[in-house]
């Protein structure tokens, strides 16, 4: 498990890093969603399998792809077609893919091999999660519902079209 | 959870549910009155609520948050800043086309999350908090979308506090994977054991986080620029309630953490006090823009209270708690003043558009004065008891060289202080264009007035506050 642990955390940042270096947005994204993979894979070896599949619904599922569309959205136009062609160079597609392979590889080994237990002690189920999030983190849910209602409001406010 | 539990977050609750309320009465009628009313009625009554919880405490409600004299005391304070800055607000957004409505319910949701950072007894409620001050804050620093230099000081601001975050986070982690325990308690106890370099980096790696916070040197960079494109009114709560939750919180729990570790954290701080204390000052100096100004003299002014810090023990318990009460009176007060001669699209920051405010304005060239000279610490005002205060708690700690550096910061101070109000006070020229001279918000000039009232209350008789400081702050010591 611990092979596992510093190749996925290794391949999140490189990935992370080759986020920031990109020039074209969906490429950086394509970069992003690994990097985000990988961390739940990270997770996943440290035994919080809740939190990893968190981690791939929530931002490498929902958010990443919200992102990706309304990239895409903005980009249509006359020339988009073309302008996707350029952009589908194989350059542009083999980094991704290959550290999605490794990945892949990774994921396989871990379902045919089932190398033992998580690192740090026993893995952490929904059920204990759910238990300590209601239990004695009651509040902190309560305030994080706060924090994401201050969070709507401002993104309200700053992204609004403007009244006049 | 019991109900008494409950009821000692009476405070919390009334503040996060006027929050609410006032979002959904913008959502259904939007009117710029009913929203300051309604934020005005919550956070009054969050208020009132404090001294009817006071019996309940201290009490530790679930591990995260703990509520006690200490963190109702700087509650009581956070909630009349937010009731403040909310009142200056409506005269400042009254002219505005567009919606103000959003302030009031960030300003709640940021006053929320300040007053959670004074009560957490945990990084999970200390984080928690900070973020919703945070997020509230960005929103608020680029309010008016048409400024681009507010948008820009937002962004500063969001990538800011997302190092600030970044590093807590790191060494909250850190923290926890030396001591295995997330509440405050248990780390100050796990802190006592023998030297860990997991340990070190952890907590240097926090303080980095809180320095950030706190705006002192080097941690400064972000702060001229962000108070200058802030709105005048956020600029204010961005000086006094952000950066004095935080420093409650440092108070708190860095002071027993200091107290049994090792020698080098007091250096830290002893080198950012000096830093910070000349050089919010000297910077100071050269600087022509009054939102500036006031920024580099609150970097300064953090300084000074971290020498009380320094000093601990209940000397520099109660020398912090005066200190904070009369800087927010004087941050408030002196951001109030740039606040009703501002609009959102025109801030009254360049220090031309001070002169001769005296033959204009005498009233508010007056309170402006006052505020300055308790800023310098000049008598009678509260910002020279403060001084004292600070003073007598490093001289009982024999904290000499932080003394020194104390008094020739202040001598420095002076001048620029002084800058301002004798630009006020000479004649205009004739070619000086004279900002559009609008009626005076009627709310804010009775805020102004009462503000200052208490800079000088203060000044001439403390003992009421300094009674009130005894028995809720320093009941813990």
């Amino acid at each position: 498990m611990i092979v596992v642990f510093y190749i996925a955390s290794g391949v999140a940042i490189l990935s992370t890093f080759l986020v920031i270096l990109q020039s074209n947005a969906v490429h950086a994204l394509l970069y992003a969603i690994l990097s985000l993979l990988s961390v739940a894979i990270v997770f996943f070896s440290l035994g919080a399998p809740l939190v990893a599949a968190l981690e791939v619904i929530v931002y490498a599922g929902a958010i990443m792809v919200l992102f990706v569309f309304v990239v895409m959205v903005l980009n249509l136009g006359p020339g988009a077609e073309g302008q996707e062609r350029v952009w589908l160079q194989p350059r542009t597609w083999t980094g991704p893919v290959i550290l999605t392979l490794v990945l892949i590889g990774e994921l396989i080994y871990i379902f045919l091999a089932r190398p033992g237990l998580a690192l740090g002690g026993p893995a952490i189920g929904p059920q204990e999660v759910s238990l300590a999030l209601y239990g004695p983190y009651l509040l902190g849910v309560e305030l994080a519902s706060i924090l994401l209602l201050a969070g709507l409001v401002g993104a309200y406010h700053l992204g609004r079209e403007p009244s006049d | 959870m019991t109900s008494a539990d409950i009821l000692s977050l009476l405070p919390l609750l009334v503040v996060a549910t006027t929050g609410v309320v006032v979002m959904l009465a913008a959502a259904f009628y939007r009117n710029h009155r009913l929203s300051l009313i309604l934020t005005l009625a919550g956070l009054l009554t969050a208020f009132i609520s404090l001294p009817f919880v006071s019996p309940l405490t201290p009490r530790q409600v679930t591990s995260l948050v703990l509520v006690d004299g200490y963190a109702l005391f700087y509650m009581g304070l956070i909630f009349a800043a937010g009731f403040i800055v909310a009142l200056l607000t409506y005269g400042y957004l009254e002219q505005w086309d567009g919606n103000p409505e959003e302030l009031y319910v960030l300003l709640l949701l940021a006053t929320l999350g300040a007053a959670v950072l004074v009560g957490s007894s945990h990084f999970a409620s200390f984080f928690l908090g900070l973020e919703t001050l945070s997020v509230a804050l960005y929103a608020m620093i680029a309010y008016n979308r048409s400024l681009r230099r507010g948008i820009e000081a937002g962004i500063k601001y969001l990538v800011l506090a997302g190092v600030t975050a970044a590093f807590l986070l790191f060494g909250m982690a850190l923290v926890y994977a030396e001591t295995g325990t997330l509440a405050f308690s248990g780390v100050i106890a796990a802190a006592g054991g023998g030297p860990s370099l997991q340990l070190m980096v952890g907590l240097g790696m926090l303080i980095v986080g809180v320095g950030f916070k706190l705006g002192v040197v080097p941690f400064h960079m972000w702060t001229p620029d962000v108070y200058q494109g802030a709105p005048a009114p956020v600029t204010g709560l961005l000086a006094s309630m952000s950066k004095g939750a935080m420093f409650a919180l440092l108070l708190r729990y860095f002071t027993p953490v200091m107290a049994l570790e090792r020698q080098g954290l007091v250096w830290v701080f002893t080198a950012v006090a000096v830093l910070s204390m000349l050089g919010g000052n000297i910077l100071a100096l050269t600087q022509d823009n009054v939102k500036r100004i006031l920024a580099y003299s609150s970097i300064a002014h953090l300084g000074y209270l971290l020498v009380a810090f320094l000093a601990s023990g209940p000397a520099g318990q109660l020398a912090v708690a005066f200190y904070l009460v009369a800087y927010f009176a004087t941050t408030l007060s002196a951001f109030g003043v740039v606040t009703v001669l501002s609009t959102p699209d025109d801030e009254a920051e360049s220090l031309r558009a001070y002169q001769g405010l005296y033959y204009r304005r005498p009233w508010l060239a007056i309170i402006f004065t006052i505020a300055l000279l308790s800023l310098a610490g000049i008598p009678p005002t509260a910002g020279l008891v403060g001084k004292i205060f600070i003073a007598a708690a490093g001289v009982q700690a024999s904290l000499w060289l932080l003394l020194i550096v104390l008094v020739l910061a202040s001598v420095i101070g002076v001048f620029y202080y002084m800058r301002i109000v004798i630009t006020m006070f000479r004649r205009p020229e004739a070619d000086v264009v004279q900002p559009s001279m609008v009626r005076l918000p009627r709310a804010a000039s009775v805020v102004l007035g009462a503000l200052s009232v208490i800079l000088v209350g203060l000044g001439i008789y403390p003992v009421p506050v300094m009674r009130i400081i005894e028995r809720t702050v320093a009941r813990l010591v």
